[in-house]
């Protein structure tokens, strides 16, 4: 029959083939010229922004939004028409974006998949059936009757896998699936669909705004401003851009940062570290161009400034680098205080012994310009690292205008933010439960938690809107129940919505907060120019906020908020679904305004990534603040207790998983055709446990220690919390 | 066609459209309000008008005359007032709506058979019922003028006052009212309620009803399924027209045994009539949900569509034909007006398909022409 040349034709057709695909909405172009092919049994991502042409594409794979130039082919047949697309929608499921939007809020668990199971057309018996496999699976068969409005983020999302699987589609295509969920929600997700695509052998096509979220898939495209930038696998792009990411200290860190950042403009602060990508440079190579950049090289022997050669030995501080050609990845050398996995991952195998190390003594500066250099570490970049290159090679540009000889912060001891026993109560829910932490002048102080766990009702009650029901809270030296305007007005706030009238100019925005604050005419004046500076916005005066690029309006929702000069910033969310360069000089100009301008800073954030670049964390669980230190320390504690994190590549990670869980490792995930897994003694398990999973029939091709991530950290405190809070007491 | 899928759909939105309670409200609560307030609040009978009278004639004639209009049910007598100072502040704050100024010497012109001026002051504030009011000002004013003079024939030529009455009125009117005996408003409103709140209802609830599933993002599971455009259609509104059904019928409860209206007609043809009505406004509701995005909007266009012609072009407050020719093109052009002229029919008329074949065909030709034109809208692979 002539139907069967034509299955077969489909059969061998690639899931999904795009082709210079355009999508235009009005005169705003969101997609140019887009270009994947998606292979049968591959998960897919898309990384990128908002903005970037994701959802657009998705949507056009998916058949629900018409596009207007190029080939969109699904499993063979090409979408170019209604008629099309229904061709092949009973084996796509399509997840939209947004948390549990497509759900019905007044159906319960059980309602809502029995409508998206009998819309598809899926008979009686096996609606049940797979109904009870996906609740199960998902954890969600204990609330079959609960109302979806009623449910946390991560079962939505969970409720929102099931109801797309339902009728067993062959292709999902999920748009964001784990934006804003908690980490610890987000990691279950991609085990659930690790699981079940491996199992039934589906082809998925997924979105993510999270860079750090790319190794989760088998091949990804990075997507900015409506064009792919490259496509690979993880690794495969990383190597595009060849180049080592060193991190290290440097006293005065506000010094060696304007010096690098001319040299290396990938270069950022992290708390007390700093983290430069030295794009297209060996790591020696790497370290010396630092020091080149940072004075720090050939000094005269016997001179204060620094050398790591001769003091390193001595003191212990910076260890010697071996010279040695045969190795392409640097020896990883560091102190016993961070040994967190750094290494090359390229070289499969450990090639630095941690030495004992002195911790860094307290010295004060010994000339006025000397930096001191310490701790490095080096190891092969990470996506995002990469991605900003390839920005930086098309254009983009990460420097702000902002005076980088501006003097230091003299630094104090003032309290600027002090939070102690704050509690709300509303009803019998607890929002905020006796809440302490204190954050000094000049710094960044990160507040962590999923949504619901009473970020947002703490900096409420801190900056005055919300009265606690318990506890005080004061900022710059003033308890804010009774703090009138006076204090207000020490106090910088931006929301999650970035509080900006979009109908008015950009001028127009920052005069109105100027006004709202009281300046004077002359001071406005001043204060918008600096705004404008700071931002980047010179050029844009004119435009209406609501046109700007997303990056733009966030620097510009940021320098509203700074329109008064505040001494102690609140910012909730502020980096949500802006760009990786966006996201940069953000993170770049809070620093400037906690180190050179002293400004205190209380930032919350559900990018894990982001977390890293605060002095401080609390991480906050049901309403309480379960951990309260430096990332560092975070991540120390955690390979006290948990282990360090070792990563497996595999042949086949689905099983190896379901090995390794079986062998006692109680914190196995899956990351694309990786495994990762925490070990209390990571050199007796890398030598056994490629022995281990050959028993069972897997290929190990490599394993390597990884650098923990705060999502790791995160994840393995909220589980051991959840893990408690089940126990009967 | 697959009647699961559309059984599902219509399911799913009869549950969320009882759990919903602003929803349940809209669909269950808000129709047989709006029937209780305007049946109560909007009467269109002018009775009890407040009124004061100035008499500065004190003299028997005079208060006879005064007590024809205290005596009638179209005034209510709020007192007598010294002089027409006095009155001002009376009519300024709306205590009185009508003042009647006696003149000296009223009862002397009268028996001199001189011309006797009487004044009127009326609040014009209020054109309709101004109006109204002067009608039945005049009307007193000449019965007691007739009846002043046959009195005066009466004696004058020594004629029985019946014969004296009939010579000066010769032609005398015989006045039968038709359909609505006792001439109450109600009457005729109670029925012409039902059409206007069924002209608001189903367009609203249907308009929200589809386009906040647009808004939240639902509608991608439609767009992304194989359910075909007409099943969509016929499942997602199904609801809604049952609904609103079911409101008219309270509805008719509410116009028959509140208010008292009495139904006259054809129950079945009028049930007939009625759901192809609703399913008319309903349409109406489904074309503007394609056109628009978000709820707020839906509501804004499902209000402004739905009311102009339901309260300007359907004959609820004034009558048809004295419309200009262009508001009458565009009441012949709209919906309500046909469904008037069924209510009325069937209300107080008692007539039926004989003579409302036309209304109902014109009705059948709406709900067909809306809901090809809703189908012919709804895409699933949308441009945006």
């Amino acid at each position: 029959m002539a139907g069967s040349a034509l299955v077969t034709q489909t059969m061998s057709a690639p899931a999904i083939r795009v082709e210079g695909f355009i999508k235009r909405y009005g005169k705003r172009v969101a997609a140019d010229g887009l270009a994947l092919t998606v292979q049968r049994g591959e998960i897919y991502g898309l990384v990128g922004a908002d903005g970037a042409g994701k959802s657009s594409l998705m949507k056009a794979v998916a058949g629900v939004l018409a596009h207007d130039g190029g080939t969109v082919e699904v499993f063979g047949t090409v979408i170019d028409s209604e008629r099309a697309a229904e061709k092949v929608k009973q084996r796509i499921g399509f997840l939209p974006q947004g948390l549990g939007l497509n759900l019905y809020p007044d159906l319960s668990i059980e309602e809502n998949v029995d409508f998206f199971g009998r819309l598809r057309g899926v008979p009686g018996a096996e609606l049940a059936e797979r109904k009870n496999m996906l609740l199960g699976m998902t954890r969600l068969d204990a609330f079959r009757s609960r109302p979806m409005r009623q449910l946390s983020g991560g079962m939505k999302q969970k409720l929102g896998l099931v109801c797309t699987l339902i009728h067993e589609p062959e292709l999902v295509i999920l748009d964001e699936p784990t934006t804003g969920v908690d980490p610890v929600s987000r990691r279950d997700f991609w085990a659930i669909l690790g699981k079940l695509l491996e199992e039934k052998g589906i082809t998925a096509l997924v979105s993510t705004a999270y860079l750090d979220e790319a190794d989760r898939f088998h091949r990804v495209s990075l997507f900015h401003e409506g064009k792919v930038m490259g496509e690979g696998t993880p690794a495969e792009l990383i190597a595009r851009v060849p180049g080592t990411l060193a991190l290290f200290r440097a006293e005065p860190q506000a010094d060696a940062l304007p010096r690098l950042k001319a040299q290396f403009p990938q270069t950022e602060a992290m708390g007390a570290w700093l983290r430069v990508f030295a794009e297209g440079l060996a790591p020696e190579q790497a370290l010396t161009a630092v020091e080149a950049s940072l004075g720090t090289h050939s000094p005269p022997v016997g001179s204060n400034s620094f050398d790591h050669n001769r003091r390193s030995a001595d003191r212990g501080r910076i260890n010697s680098l071996p010279r040695q050609a045969d190795t392409a990845s640097l020896p990883l050398v560091g102190s016993n205080s961070f040994d967190l996995g750094w290494e090359s991952t390229d070289s499969g195998r450990v090639n630095s012994t941690p030495r004992q190390a002195d911790t860094l003594p307290p010295q004060g500066c010994l000339t006025q310009r000397t930096i001191r250099l310490s701790d490095w570490f080096a190891r092969e970049p990470e996506l995002e690292d990469v991605f900003v290159a390839m920005l930086r090679q098309r254009g983009a540009r990460l420097d702000t205008s902002l005076p980088a000889d501006a003097p230091a912060a003299a630094p104090t001891s003032t309290l600027a933010i002090e939070a102690s026993g704050l509690t709300r109560v509303f009803g019998d829910f607890r929002a905020a439960d006796a809440v302490s932490f204190a954050v000094p002048q000049g710094e960044i102080f990160g507040l962590l938690g999923a949504n619901g766990a009473g970020k947002t009702t703490v900096i409420k009650m801190l900056t005055g809107i919300l009265k606690p029901s318990s506890g005080a809270g004061r900022v710059a030296g003033a308890d804010m129940r009774s703090a009138g305007l006076a204090i207000k007005e020490r106090i910088g706030y931006m929301s999650q919505a970035f509080s900006l009238y979009h109908d008015l100019s950009v001028v127009e925005n920052i005069r109105l907060y100027a006004g709202i604050y009281g300046l004077d005419d002359r001071r406005a004046r001043q204060r918008s120019d600096w705004v404008i500076g700071m931002a980047g916005l010179a050029g844009f005066e004119n435009d209406a906020a609501g046109r700007l690029p997303m990056g733009l309006r966030q620097r510009l929702a940021l320098g509203c908020a700074l329109v008064h000069e505040p001494r102690v910033l609140f910012l909730d969310e502020p980096t949500s679904g802006v760009d990786p360069i966006g996201r940069r000089m953000f993170w770049d100009i809070l620093f400037h305004l906690s180190r050179r301008e002293g400004v205190a800073i209380l930032v919350t954030t559900h990018y894990m990534s982001e977390a890293e670049h605060c002095d401080h964390l609390a991480l906050m669980f049901a309403g309480r603040v379960v951990a309260d230190a430096s990332p560092e320390a975070m991540k120390q504690e955690l390979i006290t207790s948990a282990g360090q994190l070792l990563e497996l590549r595999v042949d086949r990670p689905v099983p190896a998983q379901n090995a390794l869980r079986d062998a006692g490792f109680a914190n196995v995930a899956l990351h694309g055709r990786a495994v990762h897994l925490l070990s209390r003694d990571a050199d007796t398990d890398r030598e056994r446990l490629p022995a281990l999973l050959d028993k069972a029939g897997i290929a190990v091709q490599s394993v390597g220690l990884r650098p923990l991530s705060m999502e790791d950290v995160f994840v393995q405190r909220i589980s051991a919390l959840e893990e408690a809070g089940r126990r009967p007491a | 066609m697959n009647l699961q899928r559309i059984v599902a759909l219509a399911w799913k939105e009869w549950r969320e459209i009882i759990r919903d309670r602003l929803f349940f409200a809209l669909a269950f609560v808000v129709p047989a309000m709006l029937m209780l307030l305007f049946g109560f609040g909007l009467t269109l009978d002018v009775e009890n008008l407040p009124f004061a009278v100035v008499d500065y004639d004190k003299t028997a004639a005079s208060r006879d005359y005064a007590y024809r209009f205290i005596s009638s049910r179209y005034f209510a007598f709020q007192g007598y007032a010294a002089d027409e100072h006095d009155v001002d502040a009376l009519l300024a704050d709306n205590k009185v709506r009508m003042v009647l100024v006696i003149p000296p010497r009223f009862d002397e012109r009268l028996g001199r058979g001189e011309p006797a001026p009487v004044q009127v002051l009326i609040d014009g504030t209020f054109p309709e019922r101004t109006q109204t009011s002067m009608g039945y000002v005049a009307a007193i004013n000449s019965a007691v003028s007739l009846d002043n003079m046959a009195h005066a024939l009466s004696r004058v030529r020594g004629i029985p006052l019946p014969e004296a009455r009939q010579r000066v009125q010769p032609v005398k009117l015989e006045v039968r009212y038709l359909y609505n005996q006792s001439v109450k408003s109600i009457w005729s409103l109670a029925p012409k309620l039902i059409m206007l709140i069924m002209m608001l209802s189903p367009p609203f609830l249907t308009a929200v009803g589809v386009v906040r599933e647009k808004e939240s993002g639902s509608i991608f599971n439609i767009y992304s399924s194989t359910v075909s455009p007409g099943e969509f259609l016929l499942g997602k509104l199904a609801p809604y027209v049952a609904i609103s059904i079911a409101n008219a019928m309270f509805l008719w409860l509410l116009a028959t045994w509140l208010f008292g209206a009495p139904f006259k007609g054809d129950p079945l043809f009028f049930a007939f009539a009625t759901v192809l009505y609703v399913i008319c406004t309903t349409g109406i509701g489904l074309v503007i949900s394609m056109l628009v995005q978000t709820q707020v909007a839906a509501m804004i266009v499902a209000s402004i569509v739905s009311i102009i012609p339901a309260v300007l072009y359907s004959g609820v407050l004034l009558p048809l034909p004295s419309l200009s020719p262009a508001a009458s093109m565009l009441a012949h052009a709209l919906p309500p007006m046909y469904y008037t002229n069924i209510v009325v029919g069937c209300f107080l008329k008692a007539v039926s398909w004989h003579a409302l074949w036309l209304e109902v065909l014109v009705l059948a030709a709406y709900a067909v022409g809306l809901f090809g034109l809703g189908y012919l809208l709804f895409t699933k692979r949308p441009k945006s």
